[in-house]
Formats: structure tokens, C-alpha cells, sequence
């Protein structure tokens, strides 16, 4: 029988931390699955190679952090724009020929696309684990009785500002008007001039650069290895899931629930069970609300 | 009605190699071939045949794994009990699955089986009492058919016989009324609803006949390799093992799942062997062939080799 | 394009069924003698694998610089066990195509079961260096040897170093301790956890306030666990992390300031791993881990020949790798020393004598490379009170040996743990 049973979670003194965790842990998971959800959102498209360019982020700070000594914080900077490229890259040579072909050939082109990515890296950087430890992986910021930890916060803050940018990008910006436009009614935006083509290529370099500037960021936090990426794909689907196909604000809200429900499930029934609560979460909300938590009801046509 | 020559052939090597080749090497591949053949046979049925893609199939391989292990080290009961109820616990999961696949479609059908294999994954390596946990269970060989306890051309037969009736299974499907209706319910199901068929009950149907044959297969692979360890049985890895042998082979084929694992095994195996003395690691590489092989195939040749094959004997004749 | 591909497909198939077909030779040339070696070269546990390896091949070379074994050279046939499946058949192949008599390895418990097996329906000796399950030599396998303690020898250990000489320090009665078991949830740190508990709670009447198990892949927050910890006050944590969580833990109990007496880690990973000190620096301080001696090891407690041995293997690992060996050349290495030894009084790699040899040894601690005696059980298992392990803890951002105290230069310090910025 589990000794802290006894404890119920009716202790003010412990509700701060657990809540600091939360919001930290799930500016983390909102990082990671912004770029996904703006992905899945207007290509429709699942991309389950997500984990692995998350994966390169890693590897890109570890590489120079350890060639240069450089500070992920900086080298961010770099990731935008070269995994912006990436995402350009991948979408011609691979993703382009699916995007209008069936479920079972996208699932499996970015399955296959996963495997390689991952064995790539295998090959060329063996599996061990690599650490990125910047001199202020420690360095805490203190608010009272409350710390904070520094690299999850600036992660957090990124995050945030990250998915307002996106955002904003989306509603005020002629690209962004396109874009959802085309997530809307692909036929429609094609007649009305739209070359959902282009529109395509720029949703994946934006969805990609994200994820892999949300590597970078990560990376002193946790181990960096080939198989990095599975740590947190799933939970970015939960996000996604939770938060409604697209919706970025969603997405925000979604890490903070899935984020909430690991904490506060390893705190009160110990941290075994927390895959077992989001796993269960994800299953109910694709059995009873598709559309998400906040999305539209309806708007679960996926592949339409 | 197509050639059976390709599986006559293939089936009939299969049955004949044990009497000419006695080097315990070559029939062990031979062996994993059928198997992992048999199993990816099983995953075309709710795959191919269906259309119900799903990358969460380890969840049924890993309880027929268990059921036959614990049956036989914590019952001591014997692994052909342990298939049955692995068989009857995998129908349950396949209801599960089933209706997932009535509310879910395509991707997110996938991802929910991939939930559900690793929730069954940590649930196992939690409940030490009863599976050992994340220790695994080792199950011990004892000599006879009633164990299981099989010799290396014994084990050929055995996993031939099952490959065999997955293959039957197959070939039933491509040719009855239910396996027409089935196709339907693949191709278009609104249209197939419109007309009458059933399609969620079909699917439900589809999912745990896979599920089962998949569970008797992993019964099999416990007693063959003789360790059952959770991170392993219920792994993503083998559940892509398993669609990607089908897809390579052909999706929707009966010989399809068994040519994509002759070509893929046997890559596999004779690559670890070659480059197992090589520091770097090279045997990864395969994996990488294997990650661009399915990107290529299902793009450019969606009908795999058994497709090419059918290709290239329509051009002869 | 199809017959293209069709082409391509049957030429491949050809090149591997005629290499599948073709026999390797057999037992090797005269004048030497042929192991085979079982690994993970490839896969998620190749990390520990090559550094298995790596300590075969040094103690090999320094086997063959002092005349082999039974007179003839030693080479190794490799073979790389990814997974169980991949285990099983490729000790098929090393028994059938190699025509290797003995198997080492393998480092991981769900690859040394499946390839045990194998080797004892062929009569090939097991000769296995560290996986730690420890129902290995429980199973009715004749030929199946065990050279490391399994993993309850750890919790053993563990526990016995906590009951009897932190205990005291800290003026408390074992049974008065209160300890917390939290734990990744891997085959080895279930193993080590369980049989530390039985020990602490069965023996000496610890009383246990907690037991978690994680997964460490999926753990990116350990703040909940801790603010419950911190409720339930242990003395004492014994944890078993696996990498990054060990820093994850450590960090975030500073972080959190939860203050406790002492953590107790046992092996190479997680906390007992060199990058536990480069993560955390000074801040790493006063950790214990169990694991095969390091610096502050007193090599005039090892007997003559042990210390010849262990300054030569130190040497050439220090050489390969830039740093003291790691338990995992250790283990590899020491495994294959010993079995050098069984050779050289078999004279023979028949089951039966080779087994007669291995049962008439009995070396006392501090004969081997880490200061290991020998003594085999009727199961073939190394007795746990010859396989000495030692804790070591971190001092000054590297991990020092401190205990058994007959056997270090370096004495355990921070017993109880002060305050965090207080640990210098």
C-alpha cells in the first residue's frame, strides 16, 4: 500500500510548487508542440517524425555547445532559420508527393521518414547519451518561499511569446490569412487563386523551425540521444489533440492541462502512473471530442 | 483468380529446405522468417484488407507473448493454454481497438493504437507481482511437442504451419463474400454503408481476427526465443516490423506480408552478422535502408514486390 | 522500373541466402582458440555494449601478451544481440557457424536469457560477466556461469553499507531509519530496489516511507515527487536513476531544498556515471554510488598479481578512453580474466571438466583486476561476499572510493548531508 495515501492534497504549502511545476512543464510541452499543431492544423497532415527533428534541435545544441562552447540560448537564433530551411527541404523531397494522397501513404512516408532520422543520427553520432550543461543549468530564480528554475523558464517565456507571434502572424498577416484559408477549404482557397502548394512549404518550414528551435532550448534540460524524440511526441499529440487541430492558443492551454495531470497524477498517485492518466486522457478525448477541448465541434474532418 | 504459383513455390521450399539443410543457422532464419511473415499476415488483415492501419499490433503480440509465458511459469499449464488465453484476451483488446477505429479515422486511429500498446507496456512493467515487471519473464525449454519444446527443423514446421494459416486466412478473405464486403468497407465505407454492408460490425470483426492471429504468433516467438520482456513485446518497432513487411511485400496481398519478410529478415540478419564485428555500429544502417524503402515504396510502388511481380508476369504474358 | 527493382530485390536476396548458406569456419586455425562474445553492438543498450567489448578486447590482448589460454592465442567471434530475438539467433549462429564451445557477454538480463537457453540446448558453455537478473542460474541450466553478483547483490550491498556504517554515523539505529525506495523502472533498477527493500525491511527493520518506480524516458518533471518526499522526511534515499533523471532529481531536491541524510545509487548509470559530475560540478557532492573501485583504491590491498593485472588494464583503458576504467570494462574484463583462469586448470573446454575447474576455485578478495576473490556456488554463481563492490561518493565533482574502508585511501564525508551550499 502506497505510505503517502494518507496525505491528501489539502496542503497549501505544497500547491504553489506543484502549480510553478505545472506552468513550467507545460510552457515546455507548449514549445514543443506549437510547430505540430500549426502542421497538423492546415496540412492536415500527422506528422510522426515530429519527435525526431525535436531530436535534431537537441543534437544541434549539444554539437555546438561542445565544438564552441556556444549557449543554446544563442544558438536558437541559428535553429530558426537553418531547421526553417530543413522544413523546406523535407517538404520537397518528401512530404510534397503525399500531401494529397491517402491516410495509410502519408502515416507510413513520415513513419519511414522517423526510422531514417533516427538512425541517422544512431549512425553518425552513436547512442550515447550527450549532455548540453550550460553554466546557468543551475542558476535558480527565487520569488519568495518559490524557485524557479532558470532554463525552464526562458523555455516557458519563449513559448509563449512563440505562440503569440505565430499568432498573430495568422490573423494580421496576409500569408497567415492564406494559410487558414487553405486549412479551411482546401478546394476552395485552389479556386479562389491560392497555391496551396506554396502554402503547404511554408506551414512545414514554419512547423519545423519551431520544433527545432524548441530542441535547442530544451536540450540542457534533458539527455540528448538518438531516441530523444519519443520522450515527448506522444504528449505533443495529446496537446494537439486536446487543444483543437491548429488552434495554437489551444495548443498553449492543452500543454497546461496535460502538464496538470502529470503533476498533480505523480503527486498524488506516484510518477509510475502519469503516462497511464495522458495516455487514458488522449483515448477520451479522441473518443468523445475529436475537435478537442476548444476546437469547433465538427472540425474533426481530418484528410478532408 | 490469381497464380498461386509464387506461394506454391514460396510454401513448398519452405516445407522441403529442413529435409536438404540441416545447418541449425539457416533454419533458424528460416523460422523468423515464417514467423515474423506470419505475423505481418495477421497485421494485413485488419491492414491491408480492412484498411485499418495500425501501428499499436505489439499490444496483441505482447499479450500472447505473456499468456503463454506466465502460463507456463507461474501455472505451470503449458504454452498451448497460454495461446488460447492470450487468443481470448487479444479478442477483448481487438474490441477495444475495434471501436476505436468506428470513432477515429486514419492518423488518429494510428496514434491511438500506438497509445494503447504503450499503455499496455507500462501497465506490465508496473504489476511486478504478477509479470515480473520490467524484469521479464524467462521461459524455460523443456523437450516435446506438448511444451513446445521443438528442435530446429521442428520449429520450421511449426511456424510454417502457422504462416500457412495466415496465409489461408488471407486467401479467404480476397475470395469470399465477407472478404468482397471487407474490401468495400477499404475502399469507400460511406458508399459501402449506403449500401447495406456492415461496416462498423465488418471492422470490429477484421480487428480481432488480426488480433488473435497476431496473439497465437506471439505465443510462438515466446517459446521460441525463450524471454519475454515488456519493453520489447510491446514495442512501437515491432508494430512498424510488422506493417512495414506488408508494405514492402505488398498491402492487401496474401504472399505480400511473406515476401517483404524474406526480403527484410534476411537483410537484417545478414547484416548484423556481417558487421557485427564493426565498432561503429553499421547494422543502423539497415534501419535507415528500411525508413527509405518505406517512404519509396509507399509513394512510387504501393503495391510492393507482390505487385511487381503481377507487374512483370502481366508484361510476359 | 519494376523489372528494375525486381532485379535489384533477387540480387540482394542472392547475396544474402549464399552468405546465409556459406559456412564461416569453424573452430579456428591451430595455435587459436575461439570465444564468442555476445553484445549489444547495436540498438538501445549499445552505449554499455561497446564499452563491454572494449574491455574484452584489453584484457584479450593482455591474456595473449602472457601466453594465452591454454597455450593458444585468444580470438573472439562478435556477434551483436540488438534484442532478445536478435540474442537468440545470433548464438545460434556463433554455436553453429563459429563453433565457439563458449559464449561470453551480455550485459543486459533480457538478452542473456534468451541466449543462455540457446547455448544449453547446444552443451556450450555460458560463461556470463554481468547481466544481473537473478533468476539467471536458476533455471535447471547446467553449463551457465555467472562471474558478477546479480542484481540482488547490489541491494545487498547497498544496504549494507547503509545499515552499517551510515547508521552509526549518523547515531541511529538501523531499524530506526526511515528510508525512501524511488527507482527507474527498468529490469536492473527493479531488481536492485526489491532486494534492497527485502534486506532493509527483512533484516535489519528499516522503515520504508516510500516506494516509486518511473520510467525515465518519459520523466521530464520530478518537482511532484519531491514535495512529497519532503512530507514523508526520509533519512535516507535510496535511488536508482538511469541518466538523465538523476541530475533531474538532484537539481530539482536543491531547488525545492528538500534536505535529507544520505542517497544511495548502486552502479555505472544515472548517478554512478561521469556525467552526473560534469552536469552538476560541485554541486554533485556527497552522492554515494556502488560501483566498481575508482580513485582512492588501495592497490597494495589487492594481491600481487591482481595489482599487476589491474595497473596494466588501467593503462590501456586510460589510453583508449582518456579516463579510469568504467564498471562496464571492469565487469567485461574481469569476467574474461577469470575464465582465462578456469582454462588454464581445465586445460580443456569440455563441460564437465571445465566445470570441475570452475567449482575448485577459490581465490580470496583482492586476487582480480577490482578486487574481486572467487568462489562458485553449486548454481555457478560467484558468491556475493567475494564480489566485493565498493562505495564510492562524489567529492570535489569526481567519484572517489570511500568504503570498504580496508580498501580505500579516501574516507565517506557529509554523513548526515548539510545544508545545500554547504557541501564543499
Amino acid at each position: 500500500m502506497d505510505p503517502t495515501a494518507r496525505l491528501g492534497p489539502a496542503q497549501i504549502g505544497v500547491l504553489v510548487p506543484l502549480a510553478v511545476a505545472t506552468i513550467l512543464l507545460g510552457g515546455i510541452y507548449a514549445l514543443i508542440s506549437v510547430g505540430l499543431t500549426l502542421i497538423f492544423g492546415i496540412m492536415r497532415v500527422v506528422n510522426f517524425a515530429h519527435g525526431e527533428f525535436l531530436m535534431l534541435g537537441m543534437y544541434l545544441a549539444f554539437w555546438t555547445f561542445f565544438a564552441f562552447n556556444a549557449d543554446p540560448y544563442f544558438i536558437v537564433l541559428v535553429a530558426i532559420p537553418l531547421f526553417f530551411v530543413v522544413g523546406l527541404v523535407v517538404y520537397g523531397l518528401v512530404m510534397r508527393g503525399v500531401i494529397h494522397a491517402s491516410h495509410n501513404v502519408q502515416i507510413f512516408t513520415t513513419v519511414g521518414l522517423s526510422t531514417v532520422l533516427q538512425n541517422v543520427a544512431l549512425v553518425a553520432w552513436s547512442g550515447d547519451f550527450r549532455f548540453v550543461r550550460p553554466w546557468h543549468l543551475s542558476t535558480v530564480v527565487r520569488a519568495g518561499a518559490t524557485t524557479f528554475n532558470l532554463t525552464q523558464v526562458v523555455a516557458s517565456l519563449i513559448a509563449v511569446t512563440l505562440t503569440l507571434a505565430l499568432v498573430a502572424f495568422m490573423k494580421w498577416t496576409h500569408a497567415g490569412r492564406v494559410m487558414r484559408a487553405t486549412a479551411q477549404d482546401r478546394d476552395a482557397a485552389t479556386l479562389m487563386g491560392i497555391d496551396t502548394d506554396r502554402v503547404y512549404r511554408l506551414t512545414f518550414a514554419i512547423g519545423i523551425a519551431a520544433v527545432g528551435a524548441a530542441g535547442v532550448l530544451v536540450a540542457p534540460l534533458y539527455s540528448v540521444y538518438p531516441t530523444a524524440g519519443l520522450q515527448f511526441v506522444l504528449i505533443s499529440y495529446v496537446v494537439v489533440v486536446l487543444g483543437g487541430l491548429g488552434d495554437m492558443l489551444g495548443a498553449m492551454l492543452g500543454s497546461l492541462i496535460v502538464a496538470a495531470v502529470e503533476v498533480g497524477g505523480s503527486y498524488l498517485f506516484g510518477a509510475a502512473w502519469k503516462e497511464i492518466f495522458y495516455f487514458l486522457l488522449f483515448i477520451l478525448v479522441l473518443v468523445f471530442r475529436p475537435a478537442g477541448l476548444f476546437g469547433q465541434r465538427g472540425a474533426e474532418t481530418l484528410g478532408v | 483468380m490469381r497464380s498461386r504459383r509464387g506461394a506454391f513455390l514460396f510454401f513448398g521450399l519452405a516445407a522441403l529446405i529442413p529435409l536438404v539443410v540441416r545447418d541449425a543457422y539457416f533454419l533458424d532464419s528460416l523460422v523468423l522468417i515464417l514467423l515474423w511473415g506470419a505475423l505481418s499476415a495477421a497485421w494485413n488483415v485488419a491492414g491491408g484488407y480492412a484498411g485499418q492501419v495500425s501501428i499499436g499490433h505489439a499490444s496483441f503480440f505482447g499479450i500472447g507473448a505473456y499468456s503463454a509465458a506466465l502460463m507456463v511459469t507461474r501455472f505451470g499449464l503449458g504454452p498451448w493454454l497460454g495461446m488460447l488465453v492470450g487468443v481470448v484476451l487479444s479478442i477483448g483488446a481487438g474490441f477495444i481497438i475495434g471501436f476505436l477505429s468506428n470513432r477515429l479515422k486514419g492518423p488518429y486511429f494510428a496514434l491511438s493504437t500506438i497509445a494503447f500498446s504503450q499503455v499496455l507496456l507500462i501497465g506490465v512493467s508496473r504489476w511486478r507481482g504478477f509479470t515480473s515487471g520490467g524484469e521479464g519473464i524467462p521461459v524455460p525449454f523443456r523437450p516435446g511437442f506438448a511444451t513446445l519444446g521443438l528442435g530446429h527443423v521442428g520449429w520450421v514446421y511449426m511456424a510454417l504451419a502457422m504462416a500457412l494459416v495466415c496465409f489461408a486466412v488471407q486467401v479467404y478473405l480476397e475470395r469470399s463474400r465477407i472478404g468482397y464486403q471487407l474490401a468495400g468497407v477499404r475502399e469507400d465505407e460511406d458508399a459501402a454503408e449506403a449500401l447495406g454492408i456492415a461496416t462498423r460490425r465488418l471492422k470490429v470483426a477484421a480487428i480481432t481476427l488480426s488480433a488473435a492471429l497476431t496473439s497465437i504468433g506471439g505465443s510462438l516467438w515466446a517459446q521460441y526465443v525463450g524471454f519475454v520482456d515488456p519493453t520489447y513485446v510491446f514495442s512501437v518497432d515491432l508494430s512498424v516490423r510488422f506493417a512495414l513487411n506488408t508494405i514492402i511485400g505488398g498491402m492487401g496481398t496474401a504472399l505480400g506480408p511473406f515476401l517483404g519478410s524474406i526480403l527484410i529478415t534476411s537483410l537484417e540478419t545478414y547484416l548484423r552478422a556481417t558487421f557485427a564485428g564493426v565498432k561503429a555500429g553499421f547494422t543502423g544502417i539497415y534501419l535507415i535502408i528500411y525508413g527509405t524503402a518505406l517512404i519509396l515504396v509507399v509513394r512510387f510502388v504501393p503495391e510492393g514486390l507482390a505487385g511487381i511481380t503481377t507487374r512483370l508476369r502481366r508484361a510476359h504474358a | 522500373m519494376p523489372r528494375f527493382i525486381f532485379a535489384l530485390v533477387v540480387a540482394v536476396l542472392a547475396v544474402v541466402v549464399g552468405g546465409e548458406l556459406a559456412p564461416v569456419g569453424g573452430q579456428a586455425t591451430s595455435g587459436e582458440y575461439k570465444i564468442g562474445v555476445l553484445e549489444p553492438i547495436t540498438g538501445p543498450l549499445a552505449f554499455e555494449g561497446k564499452r563491454h567489448v572494449l574491455g574484452l578486447e584489453i584484457v584479450r590482448d593482455l591474456i595473449n601478451q602472457r601466453g594465452g589460454v591454454m597455450g593458444k592465442k585468444l580470438v573472439f567471434a562478435m556477434a551483436d544481440a540488438t534484442d532478445p530475438t536478435a540474442a537468440a539467433s545470433e548464438a545460434n549462429r556463433l554455436i553453429t557457424r563459429e563453433g565457439v564451445k563458449i559464449i561470453t557477454g551480455t550485459f543486459s538480463s533480457r538478452l542473456c536469457g534468451a541466449a543462455s537457453e540457446v547455448a544449453a540446448r547446444h552443451d556450450v558453455i555460458y560463461w556470463e560477466s554481468s547481466c544481473v537478473d537473478p533468476r539467471f542460474n536458476k533455471r535447471g541450466l547446467k553449463h551457465v556461469y555467472r562471474t558478477e553478483i546479480d542484481a540482488t547483490g547490489f541491494g545487498w550491498y547497498n544496504i549494507d553499507f547503509i545499515a552499517k556504517h551510515l547508521a552509526p554515523r549518523l547515531n541511529l539505529r538501523p531499524n530506526q531509519l526511515k528510508i525512501a525506495f524511488l527507482s527507474e523502472d527498468s529490469s536492473y533498477g527493479q531488481g536492485v530496489t526489491e532486494s534492497a527493500r527485502q534486506r532493509a525491511k527483512g533484516e535489519f527493520g528499516m522503515q520504508e516511507v516510500m516506494l516509486e518506480y518511473y520510467n525515465w524516458q518519459t520523466l521530464n518533471d520530478m518537482t511532484p515527487t519531491i514535495l512529497k518526499m519532503k512530507q514523508l522526511n526520509p533519512d535516507v534515499v535510496h535511488h536508482i536513476s538511469f541518466s538523465n533523471d538523476g541530475v533531474l532529481f538532484w537539481r530539482q531536491a536543491k531547488e525545492q531544498n528538500f534536505l535529507f541524510k544520505a542517497l544511495v545509487h548502486a552502479g555505472a548509470t544515472g548517478y554512478g556515471s561521469s556525467d552526473f559530475g560534469k552536469a552538476l560540478g560541485n554541486d554533485a557532492n556527497g552522492v554515494f554510488a556502488l560501483l566498481e573501485p575508482g580513485p582512492g583504491f588501495r592497490l597494495e590491498a589487492l594481491k600481487p598479481e591482481g595489482q599487476q593485472i589491474e595497473k596494466a588494464f588501467r593503462d590501456a583503458v586510460q589510453k583508449e578512453t582518456g579516463s579510469y576504467p568504467l564498471g562496464a570494462h571492469q565487469l567485461a574484463g574481469s569476467g574474461l580474466w577469470l575464465l582465462k583462469l578456469v582454462l588454464d586448470k581445465a586445460q580443456s573446454d569440455d563441460p564437465e571438466k571445465f566445470r570441475a575447474a570452475v567449482m575448485s576455485l577459490d581465490l580470496p578478495v583482492g586476487s582480480m583486476i577490482n578486487g574481486w576473490g572467487v568462489k562458485f556456488s553449486e548454481l555457478g554463481q560467484n558468491a556475493n561476499d567475494r564480489v566485493q563492490h565498493y562505495m564510492l561518493q562524489w567529492q570535489n565533482g569526481q567519484l572517489v572510493t570511500v568504503w570498504p574502508e580496508e580498501f580505500t585511501t579516501l574516507r565517506a564525508k557529509w554523513i548526515p548531508l548539510p545544508a545545500w551550499d554547504q557541501r564543499k
